[in-house]
């Protein structure tokens, strides 16, 4: 497994990348949810895409979680392509490259807190001792190290949602996705889960997050516009939050 | 995904909902068990009827006539006195005979020792002293075979009818259909054990004296007919051969084949093909009944299906979950399927232990021995693990074509 080291900047490699994709749906008449779209994302970076609703951003989402493969255009990891892969490597490369946040945290209701955690290494086949462990460092680095065997019902909605975080860092993912993250948690707590990305973007962990919220997106390094599945603008953010995030990359574990 | 994790997780979601999986391998369990509680009962009842026939084959067999009945399967015997006198000769002198005992039914109607009397449920026969004789065919509890026309054998039944035990030298009295008495004195009392049908109380008295039934032969003289003939033989060895030229013989140029009906057929029987025949029927019965117990297994595993088809719905989000960090189809299909398969052998493994213990039950207050089906324990095992192989597959795959993207969209 490697460990990402903060990027160096100046010499940041692009691990994800799509190139011109089109994604249309077929409901009747056709939908271009994606109608040309190149996005590609550097080592460490944290990036934000917002648009409204049916602008692409889940399609987009999808596509960088290869959970769904363009119509046209490519869909790079670690320079692999997606779209020629077989339906089980790309499940595999699910398991290993990427980590998933979801509004709903989707937690399996009946597992614990550390059984969760350990979900991704299972279908990836590592050890049981060894999976317990990192379950265990996981938790304790989202600040949830005494609610290892507690079921999500059992957690508040910050609570899960670092559960839900913990998971997605199981196997080391090349990418970090997180589709609107705060969507269902109150202001407050949306917040602590923000510093937690920014905490996780200092570590050099690269970031994708859909959000609709503008305070939201200003945690990351640069917001992405869509409109009607095309690339509208690309905004860096030259904000505070994200002096700050640097300012604090010394704090790593602390609450 | 390894198979010990899938079991780990199946287990879990099993016991996760205890009413819903007990309910479901009710199906099977009530398939399973009744399947081997039929296939108990009817390998006790081979074995009661059968008994120790099974262990050792006697140097002896019957001669007697059977037909196919009109309604039912199996064989029905016929009483017709078609054996006659010459044939009896005949028999006697083929090579490795020892000695023929004509057996012919009377018809007794009361049987009295002392002031009691018993009424039917007796039968008497006419037959040789060979078979009581000494290292005969039937052992003799106490006394001698019979050897003068006023002395009688009882058999073991026959004995126990009466309030104080018949013994040799007690004086009984047989009454005969046709209102004529006879007084015989008790010469022995004899175990008789020829399987079901020799177990009902018998008196057995001389030929000679007291069996009349004559028939015209083909050579148009009278003689004696015999419904049925014993024939021992010299040894043990020599059975299979002097069997085949009794019934080369009788099928040939004999009086009972001139004599008998056209549907009927002459057979020589020894013990080995008698406990085959009756074991050949009620494995027959068995299996019939066996297989309407078999339907109740299919009814359980269609249960299976259905609750493994409610949980793939109901576990949609589930699924798409898994599928999102990372689980092939493969890994799915393992998943329902190791459940599924877990349903069937929790049935199989509870069908087995409640069919064997009522199996038990049923036997015992019968009183049957108990006999272990042990092929069809390890068939029941097996059926309760395909049936959750076959009852999770379309489950599984319906599992796993789950589309993660729909699937985590639903609340």
């Amino acid at each position: 497994m490697s460990v990402h080291e903060p990027g160096t900047p100046g010499e940041t490699a692009t691990v994800v990348a799509a190139t011109d994709v089109r994604r249309t749906y077929h409901l009747g008449e056709p939908v271009h949810a994606l109608d040309g779209v190149s996005l590609s994302l550097e080592e460490g970076s944290f990036t934000a895409v917002m648009g409204p609703s049916g602008s692409g951003k889940s399609t987009l989402m999808n596509l960088f979680g290869c959970l769904d493969t363009p119509d046209e255009g490519t869909v790079e990891i670690d320079g692999r392509s997606v779209t020629a892969l077989s339906g089980s490597d790309r499940a595999r490369l699910r398991g290993t490259e990427i980590g998933f946040v979801f509004q709903t945290f989707n937690l399996m209701p009946r597992l614990t807190a550390a059984e969760n955690v350990t979900m991704p290494m299972v279908f990836h086949d590592v050890v049981d001792e060894d999976r317990r462990a990192r379950a265990r460092t996981l938790l304790e680095r989202v600040g949830l190290g005494d609610r290892l065997d507690h079921a999500p019902s059992e957690l508040s909605g910050g609570q899960r949602q670092r559960v839900a975080i913990a998971r997605a860092l199981a196997n080391e993912p090349t990418l970090l996705l997180a589709d609107e993250p705060t969507g269902n948690l109150d202001t407050e707590t949306g917040a602590e889960i923000m510093d937690l990305f920014r905490e996780l973007h200092d570590d050099g962990r690269t970031i994708l997050m859909v959000t609709h919220e503008r305070a939201i997106a200003e945690h990351a390094d640069r917001i992405v516009h869509l409109v009607d599945g095309t690339l509208d603008e690309i905004e860096e953010v030259r904000g505070s939050k994200a002096a700050s995030g640097r300012d604090r990359s010394g704090s790593e574990g602390s609450e | 995904m390894n198979l010990r994790e899938s079991l780990r997780i199946g287990w879990r979601s099993i016991v996760g909902h205890k009413l819903r999986s007990t309910l479901t391998t009710l199906g099977v369990i009530i398939g399973i068990a009744s399947v081997i509680t039929f296939m108990i009962l009817g390998g006790a009842f081979t074995a009661d009827v059968v008994g120790d026939l099974d262990d050792e084959n006697e140097p002896m067999m019957s001669v007697v006539t059977q037909t196919e009945p009109d309604a039912g399967t199996g064989v029905m015997h016929v009483q017709s006195p078609i054996y006659t006198e010459s044939d009896v000769d005949r028999i006697e002198s083929i090579d490795g005979v020892e000695w023929v005992a004509p057996t012919g039914s009377l018809s007794p109607v009361q049987l009295t020792h002392g002031d009691d009397s018993i009424t039917g449920g007796f039968s008497a026969q006419a037959t040789n002293p060979a078979p009581f004789e000494e290292d005969g065919l039937y052992p003799l509890e106490e006394g001698e075979t019979f050897s003068t026309e006023d002395e009688a054998i009882v058999n073991l039944q026959a004995a126990r009818l009466f309030d104080e035990e018949l013994s040799a030298d007690d004086e009984i009295t047989v009454t005969f259909e046709d209102g004529s008495t006879e007084n015989f004195a008790v010469a022995g009392v004899a175990d008789v054990d020829l399987g079901g049908s020799s177990s009902n109380p018998t008196v057995y008295v001389p030929l000679d004296a007291h069996y009349t039934v004559t028939v015209e032969t083909p050579r148009d003289t009278r003689e004696r007919g015999y419904p049925s003939l014993l024939v021992k033989t010299e040894s043990i060895e020599g059975l299979d051969s002097v069997q085949d030229d009794v019934e080369a013989y009788l099928e040939s140029d004999s009086d009972a084949h001139e004599l008998k009906a056209d549907d009927h057929e002459i057979v020589a029987q020894t013990l080995d093909d008698l406990v085959e025949q009756i074991s050949g029927i009620v494995d027959q019965l068995t299996i019939f009944i066996g297989g309407i117990a078999a339907i109740s297994l299919l009814v359980g595993s269609i249960g299976i299906a259905n609750i493994m088809i409610v949980s793939v719905t109901e576990r949609t989000r589930e699924i798409g979950i898994m599928k999102a960090i990372g689980a092939r189809k493969r890994d799915i299909v393992q998943l329902f399927l190791v459940e599924s398969v877990i349903l069937g052998a929790i049935g199989a493994f509870f069908g087995v232990a409640f069919g064997i213990g009522l199996g038990y039950l049923l036997v015992s207050w019968i009183g049957w021995p108990m006999a272990y089906p042990l092929d069809w324990i390890v068939i029941a095992v097996g059926v309760g693990v395909g049936v959750g192989v076959v009852s999770g597959l379309y489950p599984a795959w319906r599992a796993a074509k789950t589309d993660p993207i729909e699937a985590l969209r639903r609340e």
